[in-house]
């Protein structure tokens, strides 16, 4: 006991601050928006237990949340693989021994750091409006672009490739991931004369797996919960056709416009539901494609 | 004296008592209330302006102003509600004012009347907008109509001498039509108005029903909606309003409509605005009505364009309502407010304001006076839920400006989304 205690304690020590807002701050909140799910709650009255209703109401009748589904998986499906692949790429450009690599790194890390802002979102706005940036660029050229965010086809692709520019925080992690690959397995196979590809396929990305699937999780998760940029983009609505309303955005606007506390908080379990599900079926997977280096068989 | 831990704490705490006592007194009378508006640069000035002047009056209670754009207002107010920390005074809209009574947000403002609210000037079509089941809850603090501000300078360019008090749908669609040829289609007749759901209603009115029936059902019919879209859609089509790319901005800032940029002549908004409306453009604006139907029934009313009223959460109540009668009757306050939330109630406020108005205000009075008798009832106050019916409109409108579906089929969805809508919020 004593030794577990020493051994563990700096670690307990060092999650104090984690533990202390969790159980401060946030499972209160979390409990109440349990209990809330069941209620019918509009912020000013008393809520009122309704049962299962919420949520009968949500796979039956809510077309709405149908659309959100649709538009937060879409984006999942294209925002995730987009931002790991950009990452994964800028890693492995950096992952040369350049000297000035904590520059690079510090630099390409940038975006993830703007990109969860207010500010980012704003001028992502105007780089897209129909008379913007972007459309004035392509106007040199002789291309008369969409209105890409007022465009109910084009607006979410805005969106996916803002995500893809926020590639830092995977990014670091991959270059950890490539400085852990033994120099010397490239070298053999360099010897050997295998090329390049065959090195990335054969070499760098089984190796890599357990750091792939540890930024598929987080990431997946991430996209899931992605708001401000589509709250900021769409005005809070959703809009242009709902084609940005994100699930987290109607859940803000059941919540805060519509004051349904209770259907908002039903809302907000199912997309921990789903998200938990996501995260199970990769675990699951896993072992069909991500083998650690010191397992036996 | 020996001086130990104890005694040196002891000492401190003592000096600090004593430093602290001349200002109880001061502390004890201290009042404060918090105002919040939701408002634009214009109108957070004048208030602000105002705040200096109840301080100076009034250098016992302390205000703190609070402001913010429309759109969010909603937001942090429930937020307030449910947190019970609302401003002491708020202001409200017509259309949540049931909502927030209903809710037992506000205080009846009945036990004022005469004793600190003096409302012997005020007049009674205003007064009565602000009552809920016989009690008074909310002050109007200005009256307004739709209005269809337009550049005279475009206008007059064009060549276009037309009645716009009394014109017609055709008239309006005439117009569109020269301002765009004559421009060579460089400036648009006007913005893309379909996405405007009061623009709508006017409408709806003008073929004889109400948005709402008295029981809050939906009494609009996918007929007159789908009228109203096509009647854009025609337009849209002709080239004569502002592009899509700007109507689907739904809810954009004043600066960035067209008759501010200068991409179109003519926008919707209520008659109020023209004071913050001309402070952004140079060329003159002009007050159109919204079209008539030949023969139909008059679309637009007159409506309380805002209240000021007092929360369950105040403190200072007697503060609050000493504030709130500077509103209506301080000949200071009431100088600073001018015409920008409306037409103020109070006949005696009004001669006052007149030697001194503006270009812009006089030429909100006159509009105001003109449409006094081309305007129908003020309809009942909208039913739960009519926030949500004003975002579904946009929403499926959005399908009918992207041409994604006919007027006739957006319009039926949208009247049965509408009053599913009600139904659930009830």
């Amino acid at each position: 006991m004593r030794r577990f205690i020493a051994r563990n304690a700096p670690g307990y020590v060092f999650l104090l601050p984690w533990f202390i807002g969790f159980f401060l701050l946030a499972l209160g909140p979390i409990l109440a928006s349990l209990y809330l799910s069941f209620t019918r709650y509009d912020m000013v009255a008393d809520p009122r237990w309704v049962g299962l209703d919420n949520f009968e109401y949500m796979f039956t009748r809510d077309r709405r949340f149908w659309k959100a589904l649709e538009v937060t998986f879409t984006f999942v499906a294209l925002s995730v693989p987009a931002r790991l692949a950009m990452a994964l790429g800028v890693a492995m450009l950096l992952d040369k021994g350049l000297r000035t690599i904590g520059l690079y790194r510090a630099i390409f890390y940038l975006p993830s750091l703007l990109g969860a802002s207010i500010a980012i979102a704003i001028l992502w706005r105007q780089l897209f409006t129909a008379d913007g940036v972007v459309n004035q660029v392509l106007a040199v050229v002789g291309i008369q672009g969409p209105g890409w965010i007022t465009d109910p086809e084009t607006s979410l692709y805005t969106l996916v490739a803002l995500a893809m520019w926020q590639f830092g925080s995977p990014m670091l992690i991959f270059l950890a991931g490539l400085r852990g690959i033994p120099r010397d397995l490239y070298e053999a196979a360099e010897i050997d004369g295998t090329p390049r590809w065959r090195r990335f396929t054969r070499i760098t990305l089984p190796l890599l797996a357990p750091v792939i699937f540890f930024n598929l999780v987080l990431q997946t998760i991430e996209a899931f919960k992605t708001f401000s940029s589509a709250f900021i983009i769409s005005n809070g609505t959703g809009a242009p056709a709902d084609s940005l309303l994100f699930y987290t955005v109607y859940l803000f606007n059941e919540a805060f416009k519509f004051f349904r506390m209770g259907y908002a908080s039903a809302l907000a379990w199912v997309l921990l539901v789903i998200i938990a599900v996501f995260t199970a079926i990769a675990f699951f997977t896993s072992k069909y494609w991500v083998h650690y280096e010191n397992d036996r068989d | 004296m020996k001086m130990n831990r104890r005694t040196v704490l002891g000492g401190i705490g003592a000096a600090a008592a004593a430093s602290a006592l001349p200002f109880l007194p001061a502390m004890a009378a201290d009042r404060s209330i918090r105002h919040f508006w939701w408002g634009n640069p214009e109108r957070d000035k004048r208030t602000f302006a105002v705040i200096d002047v109840f301080q100076k009056n009034h250098p016992e209670i302390e205000v703190s102003g609070e402001t913010i754009g429309w759109g969010d207002y909603w937001t942090k107010m429930a937020t307030q509600t449910a947190g019970r920390n609302m401003a002491d005074l708020v202001q409200m809209d017509y259309r949540f004012l049931f909502e927030y009574v209903r809710r037992g947000a506000l205080k009846s403002l009945d036990d004022h009347i005469g004793k600190g609210l003096d409302l012997s000037n005020f007049d009674k079509g205003p007064l009565s907008g602000g009552m809920v089941d016989g009690k008074l809850y909310a002050l109007n603090i200005g009256s307004n109509s739709q209005v269809i501000p337009y550049n005279t300078r475009i206008f007059e360019e064009a060549g276009i001498d037309a009645d716009v008090i009394n014109w017609t749908r055709d008239d309006f669609a005439g117009v569109c039509e020269k301002i765009t040829s004559h421009s060579g289609g460089a400036i648009k007749g006007s913005d893309d108005l379909s996405l405007f759901i009061e623009n709508c209603e006017a409408w709806i009115r003008q073929n004889g029903r109400n948005f709402y029936d008295e029981e809050g059902n939906v009494q609009a019919t996918a007929e007159d909606v789908a009228g109203f879209w096509q009647f854009w859609t025609d337009l849209r089509e002709a080239g004569v309003v502002r592009g899509k790319d700007k109507t689907l901005i739904l809810d954009a800032p004043m600066a960035e409509s067209g008759l501010i940029t200068g991409e179109s002549a003519m926008v919707l908004y209520w008659s109020n605005q023209l004071v913050g409306l001309q402070s952004l453009t140079k060329d003159k604006v002009g007050a159109a009505m919204i079209p008539h139907k030949p023969g139909g029934a008059f679309g637009q009313f007159i409506k309380p364009s805002m209240f000021m009223a007092l929360t369950r959460d105040a403190k200072d109540v007697d503060g609050a309502v000493a504030y709130m009668n500077d509103w209506i009757n301080e000949p200071e306050t009431t100088a600073i407010l001018g015409l920008e939330r409306g037409i103020p109630a109070n006949a005696n406020v009004r001669a006052a304001l007149a030697p001194n108005f503006s270009e812009v205000e006089r030429e909100s009075v006159d509009y105001f006076n003109a449409i006094q008798d081309k305007v129908g009832a003020l309809p009942l106050p909208a039913p739960k839920g009519a926030g949500e019916v004003r975002d579904a409109y946009m929403r499926i409108g959005s399908d009918v400006v992207l041409g994604n579906m006919t007027s006739q089929d957006a319009a039926a969805i949208f009247i049965e989304d509408a009053q599913s809508i009600v139904d659930r919020a009830r």
